[in-house]
């Protein structure tokens, strides 16, 4: 550890002068503008905002969207963590690899795939329509369950990721202690892998969950504007109406849920360690 | 239940749902037919020779190309004395400024990509070139902290000491004993941030004007208008980069240990 004061902050500080201006203060002016109307300091722009019953059924749409696919990411995560966990070395390295390939390619490319197979000629339709399911072709494009599908796929592997290192960190002899002393597998996990693995689970689920309700692309790709989530439409009251003001207020919005599910799952993984 | 056969068929359910797009945009983007479709209509290389003569995809992919480099080199410029002053030195303030250079990650991209059209483009005419540059480094700087940060941290501090006693100055102890030892980890750096820059959307959305536009939101305002198979067959080839990249790193850094 060095003691040079001076040289520490010479260090430091271009990079933090830097994230200062250029990215927090422009940030903080724009939400700062939210709380502004002609008289001054004011909340009306929130409660204009969202006496809009569209802009209710987006937030609560985005809120809806974000939980069930942190849900259903976790489930299947679970299954998938285990499953790899327990493969042997070589294996378990493949595996790994694959879970970690699709986060590194374009999200446009990834959520693109899905127009080929929700489409009305999809493959899913093709499968539909021949086994006689359905005369015409369902829609699924440009629905709730469309987006649903493209966030899990984009979001499932950073859950996998965290459950594997928790899964890892647990003590190798809690589950077969567990077995024999006559615990079902239900037990098992709800009273031995859960509280363990715990911490990864909310690591997991912030990501998820934070990534969600952040989403751009995937609503906007498979969703439209039939299916707006907040920042479709922060984007479509920007260039469509030139509404700075709505867009502040949904950018407080987002912000806000994100620290907010960050600190509430932060606080659900201490207070439940702690019992 | 069978305790051998539930763990396989997660597995095989979960790969395909993960990879198993990408294996069906690459088919889609060898169609013949004028019309994205899965199975394809016969075979043919013309989407893909298609991607290359639209010229907005070349210019789009130039300036992602261009801001994925630059906007990296820059975080790192500024990020790599940054982790040393934070993991070796009593930082006055060290935790604000470790949140600050780590806000990035944490506020949507396109909250940021507006805030600076609007306050920095706009009043102050900024390039949006630059405007771009700017937001893309600041994107990428939270990673840039974090990876070598851990790097510095798993390297033992008492041989850049040893060094300052022996009578090298501090910046040689730092270029001739400090650097060697995490160059995998700056590379490692690199690599994300470059994927992480070259993917963003929504820093850029609000950050486009005439001419001035990144390869994903060129992309996205492309399908908007058209629905051949082009987009797949770039879709395709920008996967396959992705892959070549990560296999590379995987292969000379073990990369996945950083991300």
């Amino acid at each position: 550890m060095f003691h040079n004061r001076a040289e520490a902050l010479a260090l430091a500080l271009p990079a933090a002068v830097f994230a200062a201006v250029v990215f927090l203060a422009p940030v903080v002016i724009l939400l700062a503008e939210g709380f502004r109307n002609a008289d001054g300091w004011s909340v009306s722009a929130y409660s204009g905002f969202l006496s809009d019953p569209l802009n209710r059924t987006v937030f609560l749409r985005t809120l809806r969207l974000g939980a069930a696919v942190t849900v259903v990411a976790a489930v299947i995560g679970y299954a998938a963590a285990f499953a790899i966990v327990n493969l042997p070395p070589k294996g378990k390295g493949r595996m790994i690899g694959l879970v970690v390939l699709p986060l590194m390619i374009s999200p446009v490319a990834r959520t693109y795939a899905w127009i080929v197979i929700l489409g009305r000629t999809g493959i899913v339709n093709q499968a539909l329509t021949s086994v006689g399911l359905t005369d015409e072709p369902v829609r699924f494009l440009f629905t709730e369950t469309a987006v649903f599908v493209g966030l899990l796929q984009l979001f499932l592997p950073l859950m996998i990721l965290a459950l594997i290192s928790a899964l890892e960190n647990m003590p190798k002899d809690a589950i077969p202690a567990a077995r024999v002393l006559g615990a079902n597998w239900f037990q098992v996990f709800w009273k031995v892998i859960l509280p363990l693995t715990r911490e990864g689970l909310v690591i997991g689920g912030t990501l998820v969950f934070t990534g969600s309700l952040t989403a751009y692309i995937t609503p906007a790709i498979l969703g439209g504007s039939k299916v707006l989530m907040l920042e479709t439409l922060l984007y479509q009251r920007v260039t469509v109406a030139n509404d700075f003001v709505s867009a502040s207020v949904i950018a407080f919005i987002l912000i806000v849920m994100s620290f907010a599910a960050n600190l509430l799952l932060k606080r659900l993984a201490t207070a439940r360690s702690k019992r | 239940m069978n305790s051998r056969l539930f763990p396989v068929t997660v597995l095989v359910l979960v790969t395909a749902f993960l990879i198993g797009p990408f294996f069906i945009i690459v088919a889609a983007s060898l169609s013949e037919g004028e019309t994205l479709a899965f199975p394809p209509q016969g075979l043919s290389l013309k989407w893909v020779a298609k991607v290359f003569e639209v010229e907005s995809f070349r210019e789009s992919f130039a300036m992602s190309m261009l801001l994925a480099i630059g906007g990296t080199a820059a975080a790192l410029a500024l990020g790599i004395p940054a982790s040393y002053a934070l993991s070796r030195y009593r930082l006055p303030f060290g935790e604000t400024v470790r949140t600050v250079v780590s806000l990035p990650i944490i506020v949507p991209g396109i909250i940021v990509g507006l805030a600076l059209l609007r306050y920095l483009v706009v009043p102050f005419g900024f390039n949006i070139t630059l405007a771009l540059f700017l937001a893309h480094t600041a994107l990428v700087l939270p990673y840039a902290v974090r990876v070598v940060s851990a790097s510095l941290n798993n390297l033992r501090s008492d041989i850049e000491e040893a060094a300052v006693l022996l009578g090298s100055s501090r910046a040689g102890a730092f270029f001739r004993v400090v650097m060697p030892n995490i160059r995998s980890g700056i590379l490692a750096a690199f690599i994300l941030g470059f994927v992480t820059s070259f993917n963003q959307v929504p820093v850029s959305l609000f950050l486009s004007g005439p001419g001035v536009r990144t390869l994903p939101i060129d992309m996205l305002s492309y399908m908007e208008v058209t629905y051949d198979p082009s987009v797949a067959a770039l879709s395709a080839l920008l996967a396959f980069m992705s892959i070549g990249i990560v296999f590379l790193a995987e292969r000379f850094l073990g990369f996945s240990r950083y991300v």
